[in-house]
């Protein structure tokens, strides 16, 4: 089982799983936040944040996950009031219009919440919404193993970048 | 004459000396073999003149002695699986890549920043449009962890949009005896299929393009599942049947090889191969 941890994100990844963990140059006064990825496939070298040259490679039975992790300006807010990574969706879950980019046959579902004092959102495709019963407890297994450690960056000095 | 004589009867004596002296040396030798149990003679011979001057006695016999190269693999493994591998990238993030996992050839290029035969790969690999591989092949390099390696320099001779994972425990477990070494995936088989070191790029270029080329022409992937749901006369038929297309009936000669220049050619033919695949370097 492939362990995986950086900028605060720990990772046991199931085996099959690919995944990165990175966070984008920051400029300026600015401050980049923690993206992760997960998949089923080979991720390209070069992934949108939410999956943006990665969705349109999966097969019926890939999973592509994201948790992307939001600015300390959205933490209090209503969107952010869950605690915690949801670590048991059900296939009821998941819906050909929570895409964020429509792809034939496709299903996806988004969450947002917080976690050790760090906003953030989850966001997950399955190939096939026709399958989405047996990808589920795939994508279980990986939220299982998925961790948020308290950040450690300084305090913002400026506007956030993600 | 006399001082001949004297001078040469010296040179034999001195000789005499040191052929005695290798033959108690070589003796010595011997011994110590027999007591470890590696003695001359049929193992399973207990009447020749094995066992008659051990320490063990006439019914001592040679223990076999097992040589491993690195340390052993686990259970689950063997030397065509092809584990995940997850470390840190150059700029520090994480990274981990499943090559058994996902569609299509992986080619792992395992490089140091110190070693001279890398630095033209690490240079070519900055030009990836030129590198030749085939579509929908994927590039990963893999360096031993930051404990080893300094990410910086690391950084300095990747490429931009190059796949760069720093992991030792990868170097482990794909038994990398060193660099440059690459090793070839068929993430649909789900395993190594060529591994091997190369002087130029083009040599594995060509290489990975060769393995492509077969497994569209055969069809790797979707045979190989094909013929596992497949036993008895059903898979030998298929097997008939995959022969007869390729121009080999029955009595055909290459089906009754002789010789192994009937299974590979020639010798001066042969490519040359290291471990089990790839071009080795000269």
């Amino acid at each position: 089982m492939a362990q995986l941890r950086a900028h605060g994100i720990r990772a046991h990844l199931p085996t099959g799983f690919e995944g990165r963990i990175f966070r984008h140059n920051a400029e300026g006064p600015e401050r980049s936040h923690a993206v992760a990825h997960f998949a089923t496939f080979a991720l390209p070298t070069e992934v949108g944040d939410f999956g943006g040259g990665a969705v349109t490679l999966m097969r019926d039975t890939d999973i592509f996950a994201v948790l992307f992790e939001y600015g300390p300006e959205s933490l209090g807010t209503p969107l952010f009031a869950h605690e915690g990574i949801p670590k048991e969706l059900s296939p009821e879950h998941f819906a050909p219009h929570v895409l964020r980019r429509g792809l034939k046959g496709q299903a996806g579902t988004q969450w947002f919440f917080t976690e050790n004092g760090r906003p953030f959102t989850l966001y997950i495709v399955l190939g096939s919404y026709a399958r989405r019963r047996a990808l589920v407890s795939v994508v279980n297994r990986l939220l299982a193993q998925l961790a948020v450690e308290v950040s450690v960056q300084p305090a913002p000095a400026g506007p956030g970048w993600n | 004459m006399v001082a001949v004589c004297v001078v040469l009867g010296a040179v034999v004596a001195l000789l005499a000396v040191l052929v005695a002296g290798l033959l108690r040396s070589h003796a010595d030798i011997l011994k110590a073999l027999h007591d470890l149990g590696a003695g001359v003679g049929d193992p399973l011979d207990g009447s020749g003149h094995q066992g008659h001057a051990g320490v063990h006695g006439a019914g001592s016999r040679p223990a076999p002695v097992t040589f491993t190269m690195g340390p052993p693999l686990p259970p689950d493994r063997d030397a065509s699986s092809a584990p995940a591998i997850a470390g840190v990238t150059p700029t520090g993030d994480a990274l981990a890549v499943s090559p058994a996992g996902s569609s299509g050839f992986t080619l792992l290029a395992f490089l140091s920043t110190g070693c001279a035969s890398c630095a033209g790969f690490w240079d070519a690999f900055r030009r990836p449009a030129d590198l030749g591989l085939p579509m929908g092949a994927r590039l990963v390099v893999v360096t031993k962890g930051p404990d080893r390696e300094i990410p910086g320099e690391v950084a300095a001779l990747a490429g931009p949009g190059l796949s760069v994972v720093m992991s030792s425990d990868a170097w482990t477990d794909y038994e990398v005896p060193g660099s440059p070494f690459f090793v070839l995936i068929d993430g649909d088989a789900g395993r190594r299929i060529g591994e091997g070191v190369a002087n130029h790029f083009d040599q594995v270029a060509e290489l990975v393009r060769r393995a492509d080329i077969d497994a569209t022409a055969f069809g790797a992937g979707t045979r190989a599942d094909r013929t596992v749901a497949m036993d008895g006369p059903e898979r030998e038929s298929d097997n008939d049947s995959v022969l007869r297309q390729a121009g080999i009936l029955p009595g055909d000669p290459s089906l009754y090889p002789t010789s192994l220049e009937d299974l590979y050619g020639p010798p001066d033919a042969r490519m040359p191969l290291s471990r089990t695949g790839l071009g080795q370097a000269s």
